[in-house]
């Protein structure tokens, strides 16, 4: 089974996430801010990060930068969710180190064929 | 893989002041290239009048993120008209760092942004709307409820009603429902809005029971 981190400040949207990936057959695990994240990415292997933008103490530009950095972690794809549509913040996401980026709010499907590409399981 | 933590060097703990620490001169440091020199500087420029203008000024340009702080502190402790504009102002950087970090100040001034939270909940950006309902997460004000209420029934974008949806999940009371069932109408293709309206409206309710 394929293991996804939800990373979001708001439990709500954690808990929209994790019942559309669980329902689609997958594992979540939650981290509720980038630091809670890297520590739970660097002792754990994920498949895939789900990563909002805006929270506190470290947002998700900051993780995913931090992340690609650990060369000894596996580097697992990244899909960005986030309310900011600009392109600027597309690019920024981009450069951050994120595999996809997708606007809030999210709808189940468009979300599984974000995961299934980025974990290479599309027919 | 461990975090390293950096170690505090002898130099950030000790009192580094050399200049004369008159406004001129505090001011002149506030530039300086050493950003211990800089922090110095704002420590000091807070106890001082008419401080409010030049940290505003610096904070547009300031890429250490230490100093950033000491002068997001400051203008928390300065609590002038000025500071406040620069700590909003800084909801609008592209710099999301910087935006969380103003997020969290603005949180710990409730009679100041209480004033102002309807011009801002009435801002022409979305962002800065959905980031005034952030600022209301943890502002302890009494018209916080009715606040969301009012963005839930009135705002016209998906994510800032949703953001306020989801605040008012934790802290809406009875009062609320109403507004959290009509938003389901407002918006029935969002399947997000319709969870998370589903969610709140359940635990108000059990929560009144």
């Amino acid at each position: 089974m394929k293991h996804i981190l939800v990373i979001d400040d708001a439990a709500t949207v954690r808990l929209y996430h994790r019942n559309i990936l669980e329902t689609a057959g997958y594992s979540v695990d939650e981290a509720i801010n980038g630091i809670e994240a890297l520590e739970k990415a660097l002792v754990t292997s994920y498949d895939l990060y789900i990563v909002d933008v805006n929270m506190p103490k470290l947002d998700g530009y900051g993780f995913l930068k931090e992340f690609r950095r650990q060369e000894d972690v596996l580097q697992s794809p990244a899909i960005m969710v986030t309310t900011e549509a600009g392109n600027q913040d597309k690019i920024l996401g981009y450069v951050s180190g994120a595999n996809l980026y997708m606007t809030k709010p999210t709808k189940p499907n468009q979300l599984l064929s974000y995961v299934r590409l980025l974990l290479g399981e599309v027919a | 893989m461990a975090f390293i933590k950096k170690q505090q060097s002898s130099t950030e703990t000790e009192d580094e002041r050399q200049a004369p620490r008159d406004f001129e001169g505090l001011c002149e440091e506030l530039n300086h290239a050493d950003s211990q020199v800089r922090r110095w500087a704002v420590r000091d420029l807070v106890e001082m009048p008419n401080a409010s203008s030049v940290l505003v000024d610096r904070l547009e340009h300031e890429n250490n993120v230490s100093v950033r702080t000491g002068i997001l502190n400051a203008l928390a402790q300065l609590r002038d008209t000025v500071s406040l504009n620069g700590l909003i102002e800084c909801l609008r950087s592209e710099d999301a760092a910087l935006r969380n970090e103003s997020i969290e100040i603005l949180k710990e001034l409730p009679d100041e942004v209480g004033a102002i939270l309807e011009n801002l909940l009435k801002d022409s950006d979305s962002d800065v709307r959905i980031f005034a309902v952030n600022i209301l997460e943890s502002l302890r004000h009494e018209n916080v409820e009715k606040w969301l209420i009012s963005v839930i029934e009135k705002d016209s974008h998906v994510n800032v009603c949703s953001t306020a949806l989801d605040l008012l999940s934790e802290v809406g009371s009875e009062q609320a429902i109403p507004a959290i069932k009509k938003l389901k109408v407002r918006f029935p293709d969002e399947p997000y809005v319709c969870f998370s309206a589903d969610l709140a409206l359940k635990r108000i309710e059990e929560g009144s029971q």
